[in-house]
């Protein structure tokens, strides 16, 4: 699962999620991609869900890229704990994503192909996303 | 190359609120430079910026920008996109000087099936998509194009293998590869761990502590420590 291996500190505030992703909200590296639609945390395990589903997909035949990371922690409580007594331990990681990014990367495939297994990856995601292709950027 | 042809009209109020009023109405703040000339905001149709974007020539298409009576050969050098409904926001002219030799980056196009794809089972991958090149601006290429049928596993193309006109110049590193195939790599099935281990990342300690105190609790979390007890 990814996450940071070093952090200055091991708690974070939740935070805001206002706007849009100026910055990796186009296609840098493959020809096609999944940009998100909507702001939202994806969590490492959502991260490891879709690469393995497209990977699976495609099985040996094109290259992934990952563009997103899970460096926020999200921390728990205990259950049937009495509010108070401090911030619950950190309990998994996720990335912060705003609307207009582009989360995954495909190259070395069909179009038809790269579709469907952002399709697969895109089920696994608790946002609206939509499938991009390098040609109609420009 | 095709012909275009854009009308501009001059834009006296500044300012993302006479901006986005500008594009309420339809068009789209632009501003035109170069040439030795002061630079003029204008507003232009982002319509007919698209169509030049999305022709065959794309961004490399020189124009003609029908402004205040007078034509101008212009080209677009920057514009940007809203990320989400991906409608142009806003573009940057410049003006060209028809017997002047320029800097231009032109897409490099892929022709044929890698033998390393086809009977190796590799995978294809542009390194290097656009290449700059220098030349009049009447002899700019739509693309480069680059056979590939013959690339097989682990060989690759360079700048220096691209073949073009005389009258280009390729101004991009002639040893930076343009394309390559790759072995596939081989996916782990990772065995499922038999107790989920939430392991913690290391926390950096500011530089006094962690010089002296190395491997010792900082003393927030010794306060924290005593206040479980």
């Amino acid at each position: 699962m990814l996450m940071p291996k070093k952090v200055k500190y091991r708690k974070q505030q939740r935070g805001r999620m206002k706007g849009k992703a100026w910055r990796g909200s186009e296609i840098a590296f493959g020809q096609f991609g999944l940009k998100v639609m909507e702001p939202g945390w994806i969590s490492d395990r959502q991260i490891e869900a879709s690469r393995i589903a497209m990977t699976r997909f495609i099985k040996r035949g094109g290259k992934v890229w990952i563009r997103l990371f899970p460096d926020k922690p999200v921390t728990k409580k205990p259950a049937e704990t009495r509010m108070g007594k401090g911030k619950g331990a950190p309990e998994f990681w996720v990335a912060v994503v705003r609307p207009g990014k582009v989360i995954f990367e495909m190259e070395g495939v069909k179009e038809d192909v790269a579709r469907e297994a952002m399709r697969l990856a895109a089920n696994k995601l608790p946002i609206q996303t939509k499938f991009v292709s390098r040609i109609g950027q420009e | 190359m095709a012909q275009f042809i854009v009308s501009a009209d001059s834009r006296e109020k500044r300012g993302k609120n006479a901006a986005r009023q500008l594009r309420r109405s339809g068009k789209i703040p632009a501003v035109l430079y170069g040439n030795n000339e002061s630079p003029i905001a204008v507003s232009v149709s982002p319509k007919e910026l698209s169509s030049i974007l999305n022709s065959s020539s794309g961004h490399n298409t020189i124009f003609t920008l029908g402004f205040q009576d007078a034509k101008t050969s212009v080209m677009l050098k920057d514009w940007q996109f809203d990320p989400i409904k991906g409608h142009l926001l806003h573009a940057d002219l410049v003006r060209i000087a028809l017997d002047k030799v320029l800097q231009v980056n032109v897409p490099v196009n892929a022709v044929g099936e890698a033998k390393g794809v086809k009977l190796e089972g590799g995978i294809f991958e542009f390194v290097l998509r656009t290449v700059e090149v220098e030349c009049l601006p009447s002899d700019i290429p739509e693309n480069i194009s680059i056979d590939i049928s013959e690339l097989s596993i682990g060989s690759n193309l360079r700048v220096s293998d691209l073949k073009v006109d005389p009258k280009i110049k390729i101004l991009s590193d002639s040893e930076l590869v343009v394309a390559h195939v790759i072995a596939p790599k081989e996916e782990k099935v990772a065995e499922p761990a038999a107790e989920a281990v939430v392991a913690e990342p290391e926390v950096i300690k500011k530089g006094k502590v962690a010089s002296e105190e190395e491997g010792e609790p900082a003393k927030g979390e010794e306060k924290k420590e005593k206040e479980k007890k």
